[in-house]
């Protein structure tokens, strides 16, 4: 939620392969505590919300408002909300989206800003002083305008069906350019190493060195970022549903509705708790294991 | 089609201040920081009063200013009018208007609002109208939602609120992830540094909406420490403040670890303790060092994201600051207020990406000598 | 150097913090009586205002001819001391206190008022409520039909073309053809052809039978005579608005429509007797502005001469029991007692803050924290069932109806089979008992309850599952087979979220229907509803006056408010002759009695007016007669066509402290008996705080 930027990062040298380096990386990573919990519990929650709603025997959209806000009981594990639905399925069903607005958004920016990084970084020079001149440009402007605008373009144009396309676009569009600082700092360094000047003496064309040469190489510290701009992505959908601009149904749908109705005339706590619980044990998870594996495989751009 | 090709245009402009030659920079760059001191102080002291500190500025910087800052102040400008067509563009493209009501008003209504407030029905006269008025008259326009105020009249008085919140979150932002960072950062992989990242983490894995209402459900509603909402005094502060700071003390504390765990493995930290320096020393000295400098280049980006980007705050709290205009503008199209608020923004970065640079200047010998 | 440097830091940051403090908050005693407006008012010009935050603060420091009494909310005596009204009912003369004074010490004068009115109505302003007062002779000549002329005859500005070019286009397109039949247009092209040119709203009473035939022609075609004879009507009635619009420049607020006898006597004209006519006298839009404020100089060009921020509170000038000290924006209005209010006296409150607060948890927790004693309505909408349980919570039925609109031009709800089918299926009574619970009737008309006169038409729409499910199958989806998916489109908040899901959700599984609930953001809602891009859409509709043609005329082929696509020629000629029923029943009234549901009934109050034997009669006969047009045409919407699905009418609620006195939950009637308030006014011109009740209170 915040327009937390990442500096610029030092250029570095590349993580050069060879099994026992990768080895070293695993067997940091598998020091690094939070990670390790963060990673097993982010497989627990993934597969909990994609497999459990078939196991509730609840429809998530079932309404019965006669029972709404049941407390929790062996019948509604999680009570039921402001319309008698299960909880515990929507808050499985929620996090369905929210993971895949999380994953999808981040490869939207993951695909953009790393080709434009790379672009920028391999040609370097005017090519790059030019597209990185852009990215000067998009940071100037609020990504909250950005986010509000495009969002309630896509949506506008097909007003008659209900759709997550824009939340992944917008959300992808505003997160691409740190992405793309970092993979061009990245490309800056490896450009001119021999491998790649062994491929251009081939005669491979500039997108085949690219794409097969470099991106290969830059990939570690694009998974590493990819990894700490899903809970952000999470969590910036969270304040979209906030806003009311966001999906149908997602942890921040449920979570910003819940919000609403602790209150000390009346507190229903069990529908905030729930989806907080998972929204912060996932994004917690990420974010650990984010770190987790920049300390282990980046163990130079600690920043 | 037209918006296109203006587009494209202005494109080619920017891209080509990378070519422009040597004295054509100096020319362009200094009128152009003659012309942002002209826009700055016509409002206090008059066209005439204004136009004598521009040209002396505008003087002393075709002078004195390097070459690089020159070329960066033409391409700032340049894309500071980028930014305006862009925005102005993208919201025209997007459904409603600032004059759309649930009562469909009549056609005469809708052309007389839009005479009255300068609103004409195409993108690219909406852009011109407002460049002429900004430039010829200095002023940012009449809101369209606020009727009878101008866009000044309702961010400036914003400005003082957001700044003592702001000023209050980020110094709980730099201390406490400090603290937790840099406490992270001194036994990696260690208990200390888990707990000290757990903690620090929790703003940015929950929403800050969801922390500022349990914040005043615990402290407000049933402790009774604070005001529950509003604006005032010291004690209306606590609460958001701590709220806001929360996820920048997040970012914070991951730069700070970064910064000590390098820092620490360094030959001179060695020394020190060989020196017989007491760790509290050590630490003190070194390893806060280490970990200030990445977190003073985030501080830029912070600072202006904390005093624009405060609207959950804000409206949880029901501070009248200026983080609600941005998030407001967009939603109600109030054309002017966006544009208004897309300008300060990028005006906020630039300034604060600049004061960070001395920053770092003065704290980093190496940079210094770079500068 | 770093303590230094440290310590630098820390000074600046308590500096900054300092001087941020001071300058934005000025210690400030608290309100005597404070409440939650919703949102921020977007101006203040009792002219230009519509909303209701703007109406709570317009209320108070403005006041009209006439101000609402607390207990009953009927109009008494404000500026005007008396006033009568002739027996035709169609011209009121005001009689203006000598006491009333602006703020700034200058008199209100009968020609304030008619300069106001006249203001409202320059077509410059741009006012949203001028047709309020359009019941006002030649007000709506004035106000709209130079903007009519234009539209039907020119010249336009830019590329539109005119109606008449438009008509002369098509007939001479047909000439070149050359073709040997006689082309004709045909009636779905000639509607949209109107559409285009928003026909029906600049043509709107014209009196012309060629024109009103041409307008509702929605079946056969049109040939080019039938054109010719229709420009040749249109450009009549350009000529005669062109010459009516003169008149009005010349005399309306001069000495026509309403006009100063004298600086203590203020004249009105109706076109026709309204019985609500009087309300308006204390509904804002007729409020006065200080002209030597507003429009200091006056050279005719309203762009350059208003002063446009006159209602702020540097430069404001108002007549009301309260005046405007301080407004700073998304913190806090403050008004204050006016010293020169002619019943300043009477009024016990010193200062009244109006906070903008949107959160409704946020505004909930003022108000329990005791920061706020009045809370109307923004309270979170699921906490309703333990709020009405408090001894401080109240409510009363509003004028306000929830509905849905149907895409009437587009594939399934195109079929009025269909329509029927989801009205009949739909379970109103859960909705009201269990997800708006505040004890809502559900709705099975248009027109709410409680209208003075008017009594709704029996309605088709009821709960009937299995008649539904047979709809649907005569109109080809047996069981919801082959039924095209749709959506429910609804503007964002929280309250039409959860209706439209429980909806979507039923009609899935009680029709078989792929329904789901599709959520927008304000704007690119109302633009999609506004393109007829939906299939169906939440609304909600607001009387601006006691009258069922607030609920009824916007449902007119092509209105701007009908957006539903929905056509129908007989209703538009119901509400048309609801205009003016007199002229009606002189006219020959049994060519529309023949199709009515009532027709015993409506030929009865046509004798009734014609034989009225004076016109005291003969004006109440015409006021029955004109009920009657409007049930007849209401009775088309919900037994025959159902374009719209009605689903509850509004139940308005708030929070009140019980130390806040003169507040009334109910109305009081003079004869003592008690009514439901149904505009939700709460004057504070009589309010008081028991001060010792408020010490007394116990808050959180």
């Amino acid at each position: 939620m915040s327009t937390a930027l990442p500096p610029n990062p030092s250029p570095q040298a590349p993580p050069e392969k060879g099994t026992s380096l990768t080895a070293d990386a695993w067997r940091r990573l598998k020091r690094n505590k939070l990670a390790v919990v963060g990673a097993g519990l982010l497989v627990a929650i993934t597969l909990l919300c994609i497999v459990g709603p078939l196991f509730t025997g609840y429809n998530p959209e079932e309404t019965d408002p006669k029972n709404a806000f049941l407390a929790p009981s062996d019948e509604h594990l999680f009570g039921t909300d402001s319309l008698g639905r299960d909880y515990f399925t929507r808050v499985l069903v929620g996090g369905q989206t929210s993971l895949m607005v999380g994953f999808v958004a981040t490869l939207v920016c993951l695909i953009v800003g790393t080709l434009y990084g790379a672009v920028a970084g391999y040609y370097g020079g005017r090519v790059d002083e030019i597209l990185m001149r852009f990215v000067d440009f998009f940071y100037g402007i609020p990504y909250m305008f950005l986010v509000i605008l495009i969002m309630v373009k896509v949506q506008g144009d097909e007003a008659t069906k209900a759709s997550a396309v824009p939340v992944f676009l917008s959300l992808g569009l505003v997160q691409w350019l740190a992405m793309a600082r970092i993979v061009r700092g990245q490309v800056l360094t490896l450009r001119d190493q021999e491998f790649v000047l062994a491929a251009r003496l081939t005669g491979a064309s500039d997108a085949r060195i690219i794409l097969r040469h470099i991106l290969p190489n830059v990939l570690g510290i694009v998974i590493i970022y990819a990894t700490l701009t899903v809970p952000a992505v999470i969590l910036l959908e969270s304040f979209l549903s906030f806003l009311g601009l966001g999906l149908e149904l997602s942890w921040g749908v449920v979570v910003s509705e819940a919000v609403n109705v602790v209150n000390p005339v009346r507190s229903y706590w069990w529908l905030l708790l729930w989806p907080s619980v998972f929204l912060a044990a996932t994004l917690l998870s990420l974010n650990f294991l984010g770190d987790g594996l920049r300390d282990a495989f980046d163990p130079k751009s600690r920043r | 089609m037209v918006e296109t090709l203006v587009l494209l245009a202005f494109l080619g402009l920017i891209v080509s201040t990378l070519w422009w030659p040597r004295p054509v920079v100096r020319a362009v760059g200094a009128a152009f920081v003659g012309g942002l001191v002209f826009l700055a102080f016509r409002g206090p002291l008059g066209v005439l009063g204004a136009a004598l500190p521009a040209l002396g500025v505008a003087g002393l910087a075709a002078w004195g200013l390097p070459q690089r800052v020159l070329k960066r102040v033409c391409f700032m400008v340049l894309s500071l009018v980028l930014l305006v067509f862009v925005t102005t563009w993208l919201m025209y493209s997007v459904p409603g208007n600032p004059f759309a009501s649930e009562k469909q008003a009549n056609e005469q209504v809708r052309a007389a609002l839009r005479a009255k407030y300068g609103v004409p029905e195409s993108a690219t006269e909406f852009f011109v109208l407002y460049m002429g008025r900004v430039l010829g008259e200095g002023t940012l326009g009449p809101s369209l939602k606020s009727q009878g105020r101008t866009v000044e009249e309702l961010i400036f008085p914003a400005f003082p609120v957001s700044m003592s919140l702001g000023i209050l979150a980020l110094t709980i932002a730099v201390g406490l992830g400090l603290f937790l960072g840099v406490r992270a950062g001194l036994k990696p992989n260690s208990w200390s540094d888990s707990g000290s990242m757990a903690v620090a983490m929790v703003g940015i894995s929950i929403p800050n909406f969801v922390i500022g209402a349990l914040a005043i459900l615990n402290f407000s509603l049933l402790l009774g420490w604070f005001p529950v909402a509003g604006w005032g005094g010291y004690q209306h502060l606590i609460l958001p403040a701590i709220t806001l700071a929360l996820p920048y003390a997040a970012y914070i504390a991951r730069l700070a670890r970064g910064g000590t765990i390098e820092v620490m493995q360094q030959d001179f930290i060695r020394t020190a303790r060989a020196k017989g320096l007491s760790e509290r020393a050590v630490v003190l000295k070194h390893a806060l060092k280490g970990a200030i400098l990445p977190v003073v280049s985030f501080l830029g980006p912070a600072t202006a994201g904390i005093l624009t980007g405060s609207f959950v705050v804000e409206t949880l709290f029901t501070i009248p600051g200026m983080g609600q205009w941005f998030v407001k503008g967009a939603i109600n199209r109030d054309y002017s207020v966006v544009l208004g608020c897309a300008l300060l923004y990028c005006a906020l970065i630039t300034m604060f990406n600049l004061l960070v640079d001395m920053a770092y200047a003065l704290l980093d010998p190496r940079v210094r000598e770079e500068l | 150097m770093y303590r230094t440097l440290l310590g630098i830091v820390a000074a600046f940051v308590v500096a900054l913090l300092v001087v941020g403090l001071t300058f934005s908050s000025a210690a400030e005693a608290p309100a005597d009586y404070t409440f939650i407006n919703g949102t921020e008012p977007k101006s203040l010009d009792p002219a230009l205002i519509t909303g209701q935050p703007e109406g709570r603060i317009a209320d108070a420091i403005f006041e009209g001819l006439t101000r609402r009494n607390t207990k009953s909310l009927r109009p008494e005596p404000g500026v005007a001391e008396s006033w009568e009204v002739s027996t035709d009912r169609r011209t009121w003369t005001f009689h203006l206190r000598a006491n009333a004074v602006w703020t700034d010490g200058t008199p209100v004068t009968a020609h304030d008022f008619a300069w106001s009115w006249r203001r409202m109505q320059e077509p410059e302003l741009g006012a949203e409520y001028a047709y309020l007062l359009h019941v006002v002779k030649l007000a709506e000549a004035f106000n709209l039909y130079k903007s009519n002329v234009t539209a039907l005859v020119g010249p336009r500005e830019e590329e539109k073309e005119s109606l008449a070019e438009g008509v002369a286009k098509i007939r001479e397109g047909w000439a070149k053809a050359a073709s040997p039949e006689t082309p004709g247009i045909e009636a779905g092209v000639w509607q949209a052809f109107l559409a285009r040119h928003k026909a029906q709203e600049h043509l709107k009473g014209c009196p012309d039978r060629v024109v009103d035939e041409a307008l509702s022609r929605t079946s056969g075609s049109l040939d080019a005579a039938a054109l010719a004879a229709f420009e040749e009507a249109v450009r009549r009635e350009a000529t005669r608005r062109l010459a009516v619009h003169e008149e009005a420049v010349a005399h309306f607020g001069i000495d026509r429509g309403a006009f100063a006898k004298d600086d203590r006597t203020f004249v009105v004209e109706l076109g026709a007797p309204t019985p609500y006519f009087l309300e308006l006298t204390c509904f804002y839009p007729s409020y006065p502005a200080p002209r030597h404020v507003v429009r200091p100089v006056d050279t005719g060009d309203i762009l350059k001469d208003e002063v446009r921020d006159w209602f702020l509170p540097k430069k404001i000038v108002s007549n009301g029991p309260f005046r405007l000290a301080d407004w700073r924006v998304n913190h806090r209005i403050r008004m204050v007692r006016s010293e020169s209010y002619w019943a300043k006296e009477r009024v016990k409150l010193g200062v009244v803050d109006a906070l903008p607060t949107e959160n409704v948890t946020t505004a909930l927790n003022l108000y329990l924290t005791g920061q706020a004693d009045w809370l109307p309505s923004n309270y979170p909408p699921d906490l309703v069932k333990d709020l009405r349980k408090r001894p401080d919570y109240y409510a009363n039925p509003g004028t306000v109806v929830y509905f849905y609109r149907f895409n009437c031009t587009k594939k399934p709800f195109s079929d009025k089979r269909v329509r029927q089918a989801v009205c009949l299926a739909l379970d109103r009574a859960t909705i009201v008992e269990h997800i708006t619970g505040k004890g809502e009737p559900v709705a099975p008309s248009m027109v709410p309850p409680g209208i003075p006169g008017y009594e709704p038409p029996s309605s088709a729409i009821r709960t009937d599952l299995e008649r539904a499910k047979q709809l649907l199958a005569e109109a080809g989806y047996p069981a919801g087979q082959g039924f095209p998916a749709v959506s429910i489109l609804f503007n964002t908040q929280e309250g039409h979220k959860k209706i439209a899901e429980f909806i979507a959700d039923r009609l899935r599984r009680d029709l078989g229907i792929p329904v789901e609930a599709k959520n927008q953001e304000w704007q690119a809602y109302q633009d999609n509803v506004r393109l007829l891009k939906y299939d169906m859409a939440r609304a909600a509709w607001i009387a601006d006056y006691p009258d069922p043609n607030t609920f009824l005329d916007m449902w007119i082929t092509n209105g701007g408010n009908n957006q539903t696509g929905w056509s129908h020629a007989f209703y538009d000629r119901l509400i048309q002759h609801a205009v003016d029923p007199e002229a009606f029943a002189a006219g020959e009234p049994e060519s529309l009695v023949a199709s009515m549901k009532e027709q015993d009934k409506a030929r009865a109050l046509i004798l009734a007016v014609k034989s009225a034997r004076d016109d005291a009669a003969r004006v109440e006969a015409a006021g029955r007669l004109r009920m009657h047009l409007f049930r007849e045409a209401e009775a088309i919407l919900v037994q025959d066509e159902f374009p719209i699905m009605p689903i509850y009418f509004y139940v308005v609620s708030g929070l009140v402290r019980p130390y806040v006195k003169e507040f009334y939950r109910k109305l009081v009637l003079p004869d003592g008996s008690t009514a439901e308030d149904l505009q939700d006014l709460h004057p504070f011109h009589d309010v008081w705080i028991d001060a010792e009740a408020k010490r007394a209170e116990r808050f959180r």
